[in-house]
């Protein structure tokens, strides 16, 4: 009898093989992490009204678990020097209600990468190679502001698919104050980075109706992603 | 935040259509989430060229019609038309209240559209015929670019951007996108001769309260709002409550600045002290609750107590009602980070403290106090009475533009004039090579922030895509090897599964766990997010309970589990049914050669009967197996290229799964050994709709089913998205499946 390997791992196997050909290392940082590392040391101080842009699990002993990959960043940073090119995958945590989309739970997978002269060009070419790598040539992605503390500019990723604009990640250039946070200077160094959002994405390369199939350890769901 | 389509043009005089306003926001400032409109884009202006009778009905006309591009045909059934008429066409994909418009065939004659009366536009309730256009209206533009009517978009304002949150900051923004002009509204009163006597304010604090300006109005007559102010609010789902309170909100919804209006004759001696809460002060505010102040926030008073809580809400003693005769107006500027604080300590969170936290436009609390008293004049024939103003004088920032660097990290070559004018149509001043920050601006630092400014409004999409550099590196994380170790248990036959991170108090007590020695969730919104798993293992057992149609059931995970010291990977595997201890037994031998790990390290437990029934388990048989990660990853064997994972290219065709009960069926067939056992499963897929699973468990060849013949048998799942597969239904279908394998293979169905 055959086994298999969930559809997340299968997506994200994939999506980590194509920024390893770029030449990117792979990390994984802590679930339960502190407000330091998943706040703070990434621009979101706690007196913005961006903290209330996700809802996080708080634990009984002051540590939170992580609401995003990105608090692995400046963990990362700290160790290694520029150039920085790295992806982290991992599981990531909000404390709200579930339904067909939404979950507590979710994988995500930030890539960071630093140097001299890193550019939003290269920040665009870079996601138009993974998107068009992973879902056909013809993919079509547009760029547009958003808003996320820890880069600047900040950008929303769209893709053209069945005559609409559907969201599909938030990136940015990585922010000055986040650089500093891992002991580089970023009056030397500049760095993009981006999150991508690994159930949804997921979801949408099978056609995969509720996110908490995912997490329903349900073989009738499991089994029909046999490689 | 609702910001309509109509108001805007009292500030920017709009030649685009509400869709083409909101896809322009959508790309350089921020999404909009939607647009409701009375008036549908896909209804153009159409011309009729022809009207033909219908062959099959005698009450339908056929009108061939000019929609701008070309002629299409139209069903109508209304009499007044005629040739050479200009008419609404809702052209297919048209939304009408609650109706899509398609084609349609009408009596055998088909229709592309469909030609619209005043009650169809939602214009009156006039039905009694196709509304007839005037001639200047172009031909194949959306009427709702003609008619009187509203479109409301709903932005999504990120948390940056408090300077859009009203309509001026709307079009203020696309004053800057579309290169236009906008205006504010103009101050018809002279406030110039008001003096401040009879009206004393006092700001104590004013590091928290950096500007106040207060006006007093004498005479007021409390009534509902005229039709205008009403439909306004309305329009953008404010409930009008009476033309005082509906003027302050106007003010907010117009400039972003929320004023409050007191009664006058209910502040004591009208004199108002700004100033932080002392020890268990309480206010009852306009919401009916009372609040108990955290020390430190701001208030509002007057000698006898707080009368609002600033920025916040305004205080119950203090309140507008039909009985008022003078009023007092504020406007003013409190510090963000107080007001945040303060709402978040009381839960209270308003239209007003979502401003301030945010930032509002420090230039306009001037502009706002005397708009608010313009309005009050004009619709409650109040009399301008007095004016306060308290102002703590602040340098406008200023920065360096750094052009160079700016199209350094762009990747652009913008010129230095084109910078300037960007930030100019965004309203910041430039001069020598500096430039002054708007009052309304509170996200601006640094230079990097000018680069977005200037990025989005030069457009994204002209910013050229440059490839990286692509050294790559050796593979040395232990992400490869963790991954490795799931490839050797997907060969022995497990399947992966993701649990979750969280356990409840049942799960513990089921597991019989301790509390203490688990971290806690100290905020969880719902109790199966109490404690934080310390083993994968109940998570495992729960997909194990959770498919009692799988005779067989091999799960495994690799996960993080907790304790209050550390946190650690850990690999979980769980076996049941047929074959399960040699399957495990499997797993783990190959495990302990690969890994180079002592297989007697890996300590295999079978669960007791009490244990299968704690986890609502009904299988007899079931081994669980529970290690670090790391103790399997240190000794693996990686060459220097590093571990090759598998990687399925597959395409898959994943069918949803129903929330009833399916039905399995095991079928095995004796086929000739050159039969793929691929292609035997995709007929099986193929033959019933209801089957959504078919995989093959037993492949072997031999003499006993006759001369290369070999013997295949699958596991079959069948479901019904709205009941559960009765026995008969799966018999049925069973049925079809060996006629189907007989026919195409001539496989033999066994025994």
């Amino acid at each position: 009898m055959k086994g298999n390997l969930h559809p997340i791992t299968q997506y994200l196997r994939k999506a980590i093989h194509i920024f390893e050909e770029l030449g990117f290392d792979v990390f994984e940082g802590p679930e339960v992490d502190n407000e330091w590392y998943n706040f703070d040391s990434v621009n979101v101080p706690a007196d913005h009204p961006s903290r209330d842009m996700q809802d996080t699990f708080w634990l009984k002993d002051g540590r939170l678990l992580r609401t995003h990959t990105s608090a692995s960043q400046v963990r990362y940073g700290e160790k290694n020097k520029p150039p920085i090119k790295v992806v982290v995958p991992g599981q990531v945590f909000r404390n709200e209600a579930t339904d067909a989309k939404h979950e507590t739970t979710i994988f995500q997978m930030d890539a960071v990468y630093i140097d001299k002269n890193v550019k939003v060009g290269q920040l665009f070419w870079t996601l138009e190679y993974f998107f068009k790598k992973m879902y056909g040539k013809e993919t079509k992605i547009r760029f547009r502001p958003s808003f996320f503390p820890f880069v600047e500019p900040g950008f929303e990723v769209d893709t053209f698919r069945n005559g609409e604009w559907f969201e599909l990640l938030g990136a940015g250039m990585v922010h000055p104050n986040v650089i500093k946070n891992m002991g580089i200077d970023p009056e030397k160094y500049s760095g993009f980075a981006f999150g991508l959002g690994i159930d949804r994405l997921t979801m949408l390369r099978y056609g995969i109706d509720d996110i908490r199939h995912l997490r329903s350890g349900d073989l009738r769901f499991l089994k029909q992603f046999q490689g | 935040m609702k910001i309509s389509y109509k108001w805007l043009q009292d500030y920017i005089k709009l030649d685009k259509s509400a869709q083409e306003i909101a896809d322009a926001l959508t790309l350089v400032s921020f999404p909009v989430e939607s647009i409701e409109s009375k008036i549908d884009d896909k209804i153009i202006i159409a011309e009729i060229k022809e009207i033909k009778p219908h062959p099959n009905a005698d009450r339908l006309r056929i009108a061939m019609v000019d929609n701008g591009k070309e002629i299409v045909q139209i069903v109508c059934g209304a009499n007044n038309i005629e040739v050479g008429q200009y008419v609404p066409l809702a052209q297919i994909g048209a939304k009408i209240g609650e109706m899509t418009i398609s084609k349609v065939d009408l009596r055998g004659v088909e229709s592309s559209g469909m030609l619209c009366s005043d009650r169809e536009l939602g214009l009156s309730d006039d039905h009694a015929g196709i509304k007839i256009l005037p001639k200047d209206y172009e031909l194949g533009k959306p009427l709702s670019q003609y008619l009187n009517s509203d479109a409301v978009l709903d932005v999504e304002i990120t948390p940056n951007r408090g300077d859009c949150l009203s309509h001026i900051g709307v079009a203020r923004e696309l004053s800057a996108i579309l290169d236009m002009k906008y205006s504010l509204p103009e101050i018809k009163n002279d406030y110039s001769k008001l003096k401040s006597n009879d009206l004393e304010v006092i700001v104590e604090n004013k590091e928290l309260c950096p500007q106040y300006f207060a006006l007093k109005i004498n005479n007021v007559e409390v009534k509902e709002s005229p039709e205008w102010l009403k439909e306004k609010l309305l329009s953008i789902g404010h409930h009008p409550i009476n033309n005082i309170v509906d003027v302050t909100n106007l003010v907010m919804q117009e400039l972003g600045q929320p004023p409050h209006a007191f009664d006058a004759d209910k502040v004591k001696d009208q004199k108002i002290i700004v100033r932080e809460a002392g020890e268990m002060e309480k206010v009852t505010t306009l919401n009916g609750k009372e609040y108990r102040l955290p020390k430190e926030s701001l208030l509002i008073t007057d000698e006898n107590g707080p009368i609002a809580i600033a920025g916040i809400m305004g205080g119950k003693n203090s309140e507008i009602d039909s009985s008022t005769k003078n009023i007092i107006i504020e406007s003013a500027e409190f510090n963000r980070k107080s007001v945040r604080k303060t709402s978040k300590a009381l839960g209270l969170s308003t239209d007003a403290s979502y401003r301030f936290e945010r930032g509002i436009d420090r230039g306009s609390l001037e502009t706002a106090i005397k708009r608010a008293g313009d309005l009050i004049v004009e619709i409650a024939s109040g009399e301008l009475k007095s004016i306060f103003k308290s102002i703590v004088k602040t340098e406008s920032k200023k920065i360096n533009i750094e052009y160079k660097k700016i199209n350094n990290l762009l990747g652009t070559s913008i010129d230095e004039a084109e910078i300037n004018r960007i930030l100019q149509s965004l309203g910041f001043e430039v001069s020598d090579d500096k430039t002054t920050i708007p009052l309304w601006r509170h996200d601006i630092f640094t230079w990097e922030d000018l680069a977005e400014e200037v990025g989005r409004i030069y457009g994204y999409g002209k910013i050229n895509h440059l490839e990286v550099d692509k050294t790559e590196q050796p593979k040395k994380s232990e992400y490869y090897q963790k991954e490795h170790i799931k490839d050797l248990l997907v060969e022995s036959g497990f399947t992966e599964s993701y649990n979750y991170v969280f356990l409840s108090e049942q799960d513990i007590s089921s597991a019989k766990l301790k509390s203490e020695d688990l971290l806690e969730v100290a905020n969880p919104l719902q109790k199966e997010n109490k404690y934080l798993r310390s083993s994968l293992i109940p998570g495992l057992l729960r997909n194990v309970a959770k498919n009692p149609s799988f005779d067989q059931n091999f799960f495994f995970e690799i996960g993080n589990v907790f304790s209050k010291e550390k946190e650690v990977n850990k690999l979980g595997i769980v076996a049941s049914g047929r074959d399960a201890k040699n399957i495990i037994e499997n797993v783990i031998s190959n495990l302990s050669e690969k890994c180079d790990f002592d297989k007697k390290d890996m300590i295999i437990s079978e669960l007791k009967r009490d244990e299968l029934l704690n986890h609502k388990i009904k299988k007899p048989i079931v081994y669980v197996l529970e290690i670090e990660t790391k103790g399997l990853t240190k000794n693996m064997k990686v060459s220097d290229k590093g571990l090759d994972l598998i990687i399925s290219d597959k395409n898959i065709h994943y069918t949803s799964v129903s929330q009833f009960p399916p039905a399995a069926r095991d079928l095995s067939f004796v086929v000739d050994n050159a039969v793929k056992s691929s292609d035997i499963q995709s007929t099986i897929s193929e033959s019933d709709s209801h089957i959504f699973l078919v995989e093959l468990f037993d492949e072997f060849s031999s003499d006993k089913f006759g001369k290369n013949k070999k013997n295949v048998a699958y596991h079959i799942w069948m479901q019904k998205m709205n009941k559960a597969m009765t026995d008969d239904q799966a018999n049925e279908i069973t049925k079809k499946i060996v006629e189907k394998i007989k026919n195409k293979f001539s496989g033999e169905l066994r025994g």
